[in-house]
C-alpha cells in the first residue's frame, strides 16, 4: 500500500531526526565526562589556580560564579514577580497583556554580548566602577529576567479563575488576593524560573567578560568598585583560546565538566516543579 | 478562555488604602524598570555609535574595509559573516529540528515525549563556552580533515562556526516546534483519522498547516539566537577581517576563516577601541546593527506566536 | 440475545422484512480496559444492514467508547485496550492484516461537536476523498455535490463553496461533517450524539437525514435522548453501568411500552 509506505518512511525520517538530536547530547556528555573526570578531585575544588591553570584548582572560580548568579537571582526575582503580576493579575484579560509578553520576548532576544558592552559603557566606564561583581550580577539578572518571568507567568495562568473568584467573593481586596492566593500558589513557578535562570546565568561568558571577571588574581570581592571575581565560564574561555599547554588539558576539561554539571544540576533540580505544573495544567 | 478580572474594583468613595495600591504600584514600577532598561540599552547604542555613521555613512554597512588604524570602518565582511554563519546553521538545524519536533509530538507516547523534551532542553542549556571548547577540540579538526581535498588553511572557518551554531540552535527549534504541534486540538486529528487518513497524512494535512505559525516562530527564534551568539563563534570562526568571497556563487568562501559581528565584539579590539572615539563608535554601531537584526527577527516571531495563540483560543 | 423480529410498534407504516440476513457489523465478547480496569464488559451486538441501530444509555456508560471500537478509533486513545471481536461482514476488523485506514474509510464517523477544518467548505467536503486516491481530481466536484446533496446542505452552500467552513452555523457544520464522511462513500456511519450540540431545528433535519441515509447505508447512532431513539432507530441496545462497568442490558426493537418499561427504568437507574 503506497499510502502506508509513505507513512512508514515519514515516521522513520522524523525518528532519525529525533535520534540525531538526542544522540548529539549523548556524544557531548560522553566527550566531556571522559576527558574531564580525571581532573575532578577534592583538591580541584578547594584550591585556587596556579601556573595559569596548569595546576591547582578552581576554587575561586566557583566562588565567583556563585556570587554572580546569586546576585543575578536577587536582582531578577523581584522584578520577575512584579512583571508576572502585571501580566497575570493587573492586566489579565486586557489587550495590553500582550505587551508584557512582547517586552519579555524583546529582552530575551538581545544578544548577551550586547549586555556586556552596555555594562562596559555604563558601569565600568561611566560610573567608574571598573570591573565589579555587582555589575556582572545586575547584567546577568537582566539577562535571565525573561527566563524567570516566563516560568512564573506560565504558572500563574494555570491558576484556576475559581480560586480568585472565591477569594474576591469573600471580600478580599486585590492586594490581599495577590499576597494570600496568587503568590503562594505560584511559588512553584518562581522556583522553576529561578533555577532555570541560575542555570542560564552560570554559563554566560559574554556579559561578564568586560565587566566583572578576570582570569586570575582575584579571590573574594572587597566592596563594589574595582572588585572583579573569577568565574568558571571565563576561565574556560581564556584557556580554550590559542594553542594550550597539554598539561592544562585535563584541568580545562575538568572545568568544563564542572560547569556543565552545575548547569545541568540546576536545570534538573527544577524538574519536579515543572512536571507538577505540567500535570496541573493538564487537569484544569 | 474566560478572563475574569480578579476582584471587583472598589469605588473611589470607599477609598483605597495605601497598602492596597502598594503591590500594584511596585509591580508596575518593576515593569517600567525593565522597559527602561531596554530603552536605555537601545538609546545608548544609538547615541554612542552615532559618530561613525557620520564618518562613513552607509559605507559602514556596505564597504569591506575594516582597518581601524587608518580609520576605515567598512563592516560588510562582518555583516556577511554573520548572515552566512547563521543562515547556514539554520539550514542545517531547521529541518532536523522540525522533524524531531514532529516525531516527539506525534509519534511518541506522553511519557517518552516528556523524557525527550527534558533531554533536549538540557542540550539547550549547555553553555556556549562549552560548545566553543568542543568546537575547538573536535569540530575544528574534523572539518579540517573532511575538507582536505579542498585544502583549507585551517579548521577555523565560517563553515565550522555554522555547524557549531547548528548544533546549538537545534534544541530550540525542536522544542518550539513540538510545542506548536501540541497546540493543534486532538479533535482535529481524530476527525482526520476517522475519515481514513494515515497518521502521516493527518500530520501533513491537519497538524502542520495549523501549527505553521509556531513552527516559523521557532525557526526565527533559533535564528535570533544564532545571530547573537558570540563566544562559540569567536572560538572557531577564524577571526579574519575583510574576508569577502571572490566568487559569490562558489562554496569556497565558506571554508575560509571569517569574522562575524559578534566575534569582533568579543575580541580584544573592544577594549582597544575605547581609546579612540571613532573606533569606539564603530564598535558600538556594530552592536547596533546586531541589535537591529535580532530585534526584527524577534518581533516577527513574537507577532506570529501571538497570532497563533489567538487562533487556538 | 434477542433477535429483532417484531416490527416497530409506533406509528410509521414501514414494513420490515424479517431480518434473517447476516449482520453487517457484529461484536462478540467485546471488552475494553483502561489499564487493569474494565470500562466495557462482554458487549454482544448484531447490527443489520440498512438499519438505524441505536445505542442508548446514560452518560458515562461507555457509549462513545463502544462506538469507537467499531472503527478502531479507540486505538488512538492512549491506555485503552480492546479484547474480543468486531466483525465487519463476518471478518475480524482487528486482525493484523487489516488496513486500518481503509477500514475507517468504510466506516465513517460523526462526532458530537462538529469538527470542521480551517479550510473552505469545498476543501472540507473532499478532505477525506483526496487522500483515498480512488477518485480522479476531475471528479471531485461531482462527488462533493453528491455528498452535499445527500447531507441536505447543497442548496445552502452551493454558491459559496470557497468560503471558510467556519462561517457556517453549528447545524450546517454538522451537516458538512456528514457530507465530508459521505464523500468517502462509507457503508456504515457511526454517529456519536450528533445532535446534542444542536438546536431543535437542526436536530430535526439531522434526524430526517438519518432516516434517508438508511436506505443505502447502515447507521449506528449513539444518543442519550430516548425520544430521538424512538423517532429514528429500528433496533436499540441499552448500555448502562453495572458495578462500575458498562454492559448492554437490553437490546431489541423499540416497542411502544419501552418508555414506561424496563429500558426507561434502566435509564433512570443509571442516571443516579
Amino acid at each position: 500500500m503506497m499510502r502506508n509506505f509513505k507513512h512508514r518512511v515519514f515516521q522513520l525520517a522524523t525518528a532519525v531526526c529525533a535520534a540525531v538530536a538526542c544522540g548529539i547530547l549523548a556524544m557531548i556528555a560522553l566527550a566531556i565526562v571522559r576527558r574531564g573526570w580525571p581532573a575532578v578531585s577534592w583538591q580541584f575544588y578547594t584550591e585556587q589556580i596556579r601556573l595559569v591553570g596548569a595546576a591547582g584548582g578552581i576554587f575561586y572560580n566557583l566562588i565567583g560564579t556563585f556570587i554572580l548568579i546569586a546576585t543575578a537571582l536577587i536582582v531578577s526575582a523581584p522584578l520577575a514577580v512584579g512583571i508576572a503580576l502585571v501580566h497575570g493579575v493587573y492586566l489579565r484579560g486586557s489587550r495590553h497583556q500582550e505587551k508584557v509578553t512582547f517586552l519579555l520576548y524583546l529582552l530575551n532576544g538581545i544578544p548577551s554580548i550586547l549586555f556586556g558592552l552596555f555594562g562596559l559603557i555604563v558601569f565600568v566606564k561611566f560610573f567608574g566602577l571598573g570591573k565589579s561583581w555587582l555589575t556582572g550580577g545586575i547584567l546577568l539578572g537582566m539577562l535571565v529576567l525573561p527566563t524567570v518571568t516566563v516560568a512564573l507567568c506560565e504558572r500563574m495562568t494555570t491558576l484556576p479563575a475559581a480560586y480568585l473568584e472565591a477569594a474576591a467573593g469573600l471580600g478580599l481586596r486585590q492586594s490581599q488576593i495577590v499576597w494570600s492566593v496568587v503568590l503562594p500558589q505560584s511559588l512553584s513557578g518562581l522556583i522553576t524560573g529561578s533555577l532555570l535562570g541560575l542555570a542560564r546565568a552560570a554559563g554566560e561568558t559574554a556579559p561578564i567578560m568586560f565587566t566583572a571577571t578576570i582570569f586570575a588574581g582575584a579571590t573574594f570581592p572587597h566592596g563594589i568598585k574595582e572588585s572583579p571575581v573569577l568565574s568558571l565560564p571565563y576561565h574556560i574561555f581564556i584557556l580554550a583560546q590559542d594553542s594550550f599547554d597539554p598539561s592544562v588539558g585535563a584541568k580545562l576539561w575538568g572545568s568544563a565538566l564542572t560547569l556543565l554539571a552545575l548547569v545541568l544540576f540546576l536545570s534538573l533540580l527544577a524538574l519536579p516543579w515543572r512536571l507538577r505544573i505540567h500535570e496541573e495544567a493538564r487537569h484544569d | 478562555m474566560a478572563s475574569t478580572p480578579i476582584a471587583v474594583q472598589q469605588p473611589w468613595s470607599q477609598g483605597r488604602t495605601l497598602r492596597s495600591s502598594f503591590t500594584r504600584w511596585m509591580s508596575y514600577a518593576f515593569s517600567t524598570l525593565a522597559i527602561a532598561f531596554v530603552l536605555a540599552l537601545l538609546s545608548l547604542y544609538v547615541w554612542q555609535g552615532f559618530a561613525v555613521w557620520r564618518h562613513e555613512g552607509l559605507g559602514f554597512l556596505f564597504e569591506n574595509n575594516w582597518f581601524y588604524r587608518q580609520q576605515h570602518f567598512g563592516a560588510l565582511s562582518m555583516v556577511y559573516g554573520t548572515i552566512i554563519v547563521s543562515g547556514f546553521a539554520l539550514l542545517l538545524a531547521a529541518p532536523i529540528g522540525i522533524g524531531a519536533g514532529i516525531f516527539s509530538s506525534e509519534f511518541l507516547p506522553l511519557r517518552l515525549r516528556l523524557a525527550v523534551k527534558i533531554i533536549i532542553e538540557l542540550l539547550a542549556g549547555i553553555p556556549s563556552v562549552v560548545y566553543g571548547l568542543l568546537g575547538i577540540l573536535f569540530l575544528r579538526d574534523w572539518v579540517y580533515g573532511a575538507l582536505s581535498p579542498w585544502e583549507p588553511l585551517s579548521g577555523d572557518s565560517l563553515l565550522t562556526a555554522g555547524i557549531l551554531l547548528a548544533v546549538m540552535i537545534l534544541p530550540t527549534v525542536m522544542t518550539l516546534a513540538d510545542d506548536a504541534l501540541r497546540g493543534v486540538s486532538s479533535a482535529q486529528r481524530l476527525a482526520a483519522r476517522g475519515l481514513g487518513l494515515t497518521q502521516t497524512e493527518s500530520i501533513i494535512s491537519v497538524c502542520l498547516p495549523q501549527a505553521w505559525r509556531g513552527i516559523v516562530a521557532a525557526i526565527l527564534l533559533a535564528l535570533g539566537r544564532a545571530l547573537g551568539e558570540a563566544i562559540a563563534v569567536f572560538l572557531v570562526v577564524g577571526r579574519q577581517d575583510n574576508q569577502w568571497p571572490a566568487n559569490v556563487f562558489s562554496l569556497r568562501p565558506l571554508i575560509e576563516s571569517g569574522q562575524t559581528i559578534t566575534s569582533k565584539l568579543a575580541s580584544s579590539e573592544t577594549n582597544i577601541a575605547y581609546g579612540d572615539p571613532l573606533h569606539w563608535a564603530a564598535m558600538i554601531s556594530l552592536g547596533l546593527v546586531l541589535l537591529a537584526l535580532t530585534a526584527v527577527v524577534t518581533v516577527i516571531a513574537n507577532r506570529l506566536v501571538q497570532r497563533a495563540s489567538r487562533h487556538d483560543a | 440475545m434477542i433477535e429483532s423480529m417484531t416490527p416497530l410498534a409506533d406509528a410509521t407504516e414501514r414494513q420490515k422484512m424479517p431480518t434473517v440476513s447476516a449482520p453487517i457489523l457484529e461484536t462478540r465478547g467485546l471488552w475494553v480496559f483502561a489499564g487493569k480496569r474494565p470500562l466495557l464488559a462482554d458487549v454482544e451486538l448484531r447490527i443489520q444492514p440498512r438499519q438505524v441501530f441505536g445505542i442508548i444509555g446514560p452518560s458515562g456508560a461507555g457509549k462513545s467508547t463502544l462506538l469507537k471500537c467499531l472503527n478502531r478509533l479507540v486505538e488512538l486513545t492512549p491506555g485503552l485496550r480492546v479484547r474480543g471481536e468486531v466483525l465487519l461482514h463476518g471478518r475480524s476488523a482487528y486482525a493484523p492484516e487489516v488496513d486500518v485506514d481503509a477500514l475507517r474509510a468504510r466506516i465513517g464517523i460523526l462526532f458530537q461537536q462538529p469538527v470542521v477544518f480551517p479550510k473552505s467548505i469545498f476543501q472540507n467536503v473532499i478532505f477525506g476523498l483526496r487522500h483515498l486516491g480512488k477518485v480522479a481530481r476531475s471528479e471531485w466536484s461531482v462527488v462533493a455535490e453528491r455528498a452535499l446533496r445527500e447531507a441536505s446542505l447543497w442548496h445552502e452552500v452551493k454558491d459559496r463553496l470557497d468560503e471558510p467552513a467556519s462561517r457556517l452555523s453549528v447545524g450546517q457544520q454538522q451537516r458538512l461533517c456528514l457530507a465530508r464522511t459521505l464523500a468517502v462513500d462509507p457503508e456504515i456511519i457511526l454517529m456519536d450524539e450528533p445532535t446534542s450540540a444542536l438546536d431543535p431545528k437542526s436536530t430535526e433535519s439531522i434526524e430526517s437525514l438519518i432516516l434517508h441515509l438508511k436506505q443505502n447505508r447502515t447507521v449506528v447512532l449513539v444518543t442519550h435522548n430516548l425520544g430521538q431513539a424512538r423517532r429514528v432507530a429500528d433496533t436499540i441496545a441499552c448500555l448502562t453501568v453495572q458495578d462500575g462497568v458498562g454492559r448492554v442490558v437490553k437490546r431489541g426493537p423499540i416497542l411502544a411500552g419501552d418508555f414506561d418499561g424496563p429500558i426507561a427504568a434502566e435509564f433512570i437507574k443509571g442516571r443516579q
